[in-house]
């Protein structure tokens, strides 16, 4: 007798979701053993080191490739270019997941993960990690808000969408508000840590250039997402959209070296430029990545106007600003240790992420890109045929 | 009247490295040796015979006049005492670490290999209140058999460190660490050998916490000026659209046409 299986239509999907679910249990057996036995179960943290991988990818790298949903939601609703219309949705969806996916995390990184709520009473209003969780906690809501209309459109509960539709404004703008602080506040993080970061990242202009920094991330993340579920899902490319947002990273980095190096020369730091050995390579290893690589590729009109240019060009300048924000967030941060005190940078040599560690970033980072995927597919994210019917406010 | 302050006052040339204030501290808040809120540390023998120094450091927390980890605690589970104490509340720690990030000296430590069951918490030396309130020394203190580390009010315990300075001028270096780093700790040191070999950071007078607390104060008008400009340029635009569309409708162009031309 032959055996007849037919898989139903929704279980049938390809090698990617089946990989990126291995990936997701894999992140779910390593934080059971951390909720079990404690951080140190699972990770290199240590009482000189105690923020490592994770804060500088789930939180730093998590929020800052969520930018792009304030940049559209700002251009489209208060700028009022509707020409980017097909580009906000994405990328607010980009910025919900993101958020959802920062606040998952922090699940695994607090020793006390069920008391998360308790930043919504007891303030301390000194405390910079306080705005932060306020503003994560505030901005998820209003990301809910701006994409809800796409679950309704999808459910076709036109008239719920086309109601939140009316006074989506007030959010749009709290978002924008939330967003500028919340990104800029992440660099005001570090800003207690003076004698902890090295000088060539410490500034007490942190926070601008966390801000301006995300302007570029954000428009970088938005062609690679549109590059990927252009070919993911076998639909055209809005190349000619994606160029604008290209041509404007030259602009938004120029403003950021600006600041970069305007305040190394301010401060009297020019000579740590060169002379602080590793630290130096770091920083120079930094400013080519993020900086002078993506302003010479994205010049060329070439770059900007092919598929493959433009992915690669935001790919580079994301890479080069995550790097940024590891090596003010991990690689030139150097902890005191109370047992032995090495007064030299780079002593922090011995925290080294473990795998498991990494694996809960990685399975929680493919959670988010199969939700994408998944709510790509079901609800009208990528539905031009759905804008028209808002198109007119 | 003003409370007065009360502070440590640490000096090395005295401590003979026999470790009783770790068990005493040990002992008196109940905790685990490996996790003794005080630490010695032997930095070894310096120099070349005969002129062979040994030190060793003390060290715990600072209870600093301006405490970087209170500032940086998110829900306040820290609180300093008018005379001095900086002590840290279990019942609202979230368990972010944000305190030993933000701490210069590295003091608080975390529960790392306690599960959700258990609870992790952070432990810092609480200055011994159930000891001070009722008269006692501190159990550190208490415990030292050669008054390397003494107890009492900060002025007068600053004055006797200047009156032994004065007194062994070839002895001592002449700085009382503590006094003004970091705007000022309730844990002061006085040393026969440099303070950075003795493993403390060098700090500014200004404490670690002023420019994040700075920007801190600027959020809340920042973001309603913020608000308010984005508010603006929204009407803006949104006036001249209308205006626009208003203009196109004059010229008698449907208004699904005007929309798609733009």
């Amino acid at each position: 007798m032959k055996l007849k299986i037919q898989l139903p239509d929704f279980l049938r999907m390809g090698i990617l979701p089946i990989v990126l679910i291995a990936l997701m249990t894999i992140a779910f057996v390593v934080a059971m053993v951390r909720y079990a036995f404690g951080i140190g179960a699972i990770s290199d943290l240590s009482y000189s080191f105690p923020w490592g991988f994770w804060i500088s990818f789930d939180l730093f790298t998590g929020v800052v490739i969520s930018s792009g949903g304030f940049l559209m939601a700002g251009s489209v609703y208060i700028l009022g270019i509707k020409e980017f219309k097909p580009l906000l949705r994405p990328s607010i969806l980009t910025a919900f997941l993101g958020y959802i996916m920062v606040a998952i995390a922090l699940l695994v990184d607090l020793g006390q993960p069920l008391r998360i709520w308790y930043m919504m009473i007891h303030w301390n209003h000194t405390s910079v990690l306080l705005e932060i969780g306020i503003c994560v906690m505030s901005y998820l809501t209003v990301l809910a808000i701006e994409f809800a209309p796409v679950v309704f459109e999808g459910l076709k509960w036109e008239k719920t969408a086309h109601f939140i539709h009316k006074f989506i404004m007030p959010f749009v703008i709290l978002g924008v508000v939330l967003s500028t602080l919340h990104q800029s506040s992440l660099g005001s993080l570090l800003l207690i840590q003076p004698t902890k970061l090295h000088p060539l990242w410490w500034t007490p202009i942190l926070p601008i250039l966390f801000f301006v920094s995300a302007i570029s991330v954000g428009l970088s993340m938005i062609i690679l997402e549109s590059s990927l579920s252009s070919h993911y899902f076998q639909r055209g490319l809005e190349t000619h959209l994606l160029e604008k947002l290209a041509k404007a990273i030259p602009f938004a980095l120029g403003v950021y070296a600006t600041f970069k190096f305007g305040d190394i020369i301010i401060a009297g730091e020019f000579d740590a430029l060169f002379s602080s050995g590793v630290m130096s390579l770091l920083f120079w290893a930094e400013i080519l990545i993020s900086i002078i690589a993506p302003i010479v590729w994205f010049s060329n009109i070439k770059n900007r106007t092919s598929p493959n240019g433009l992915l690669i060009g935001a790919v580079i300048t994301l890479l080069g600003l995550i790097f940024n924000r590891f090596n003010v967030s991990w690689f030139a941060v150097q902890h005191p240790d109370p047992m032995f005190y090495v007064p030299t940078f780079m002593s922090n040599v011995d925290y080294l992420p473990t795998i498991p560690e990494v694996a809960v970033s990685i399975g929680i980072f493919s959670a988010g890109i199969l939700a994408f995927g998944l709510l790509a597919k079901y609800f009208p994210v990528f539905d031009d045929e759905a804008h028209a019917v808002h198109a007119g406010d | 009247m003003a409370l007065k302050h009360n502070a440590y006052l640490f000096d090395a040339t005295r401590c003979i490295d026999c470790r009783a204030c770790m068990i005493s501290c040990s002992v008196e808040n109940n905790i685990e040796m490996d996790k003794t809120r005080i630490w010695v540390a032997g930095i070894g023998i310096k120099g070349e015979y005969p002129d062979l120094q040994r030190g060793t450091m003390v060290y715990h927390c600072m209870h600093c006049l301006h405490p970087d980890c209170m500032s940086a605690c998110p829900v306040g589970a820290y609180t300093q005492a008018e005379d001095g104490p900086v002590t840290y509340n279990p019942d609202l720690c979230i368990g972010c670490r944000y305190c030993m990030n933000a701490c210069p000296f590295g003091v608080p430590h975390f529960d790392y290999e306690k599960g959700l069951a258990e609870g992790a918490f952070i432990d810092k030396c609480t200055f011994c209140p159930q000891r001070i309130y009722n008269g006692q020394k501190p159990a550190c203190v208490g415990t030292c058999p050669t008054d390397a580390l003494e107890y009492g009010e900060r002025d007068e315990l600053i004055k006797r460190a200047y009156e032994r300075i004065a007194a062994h001028p070839d002895k001592y270096i002449d700085h009382v660490y503590g006094e003004f780093e970091n705007g000022g700790t309730s844990y002061l040191i006085l040393s026969h050998i440099p303070f950075t070999e003795l493993g403390l950071p060098q700090l500014p007078e200004t404490p670690v916490n002023e420019v994040s607390e700075k920007v801190m104060e600027m959020t809340i008008p920042f973001a309603l000026g913020w608000g308010a400009v984005l508010s603006g340029v929204a009407a803006g635009v949104a006036m001249r659209n209308k205006k626009k569309q208003a203009a196109a409708e004059k010229d008698i162009v449907p208004i699904g046409e005007a929309e798609a031309s733009k």
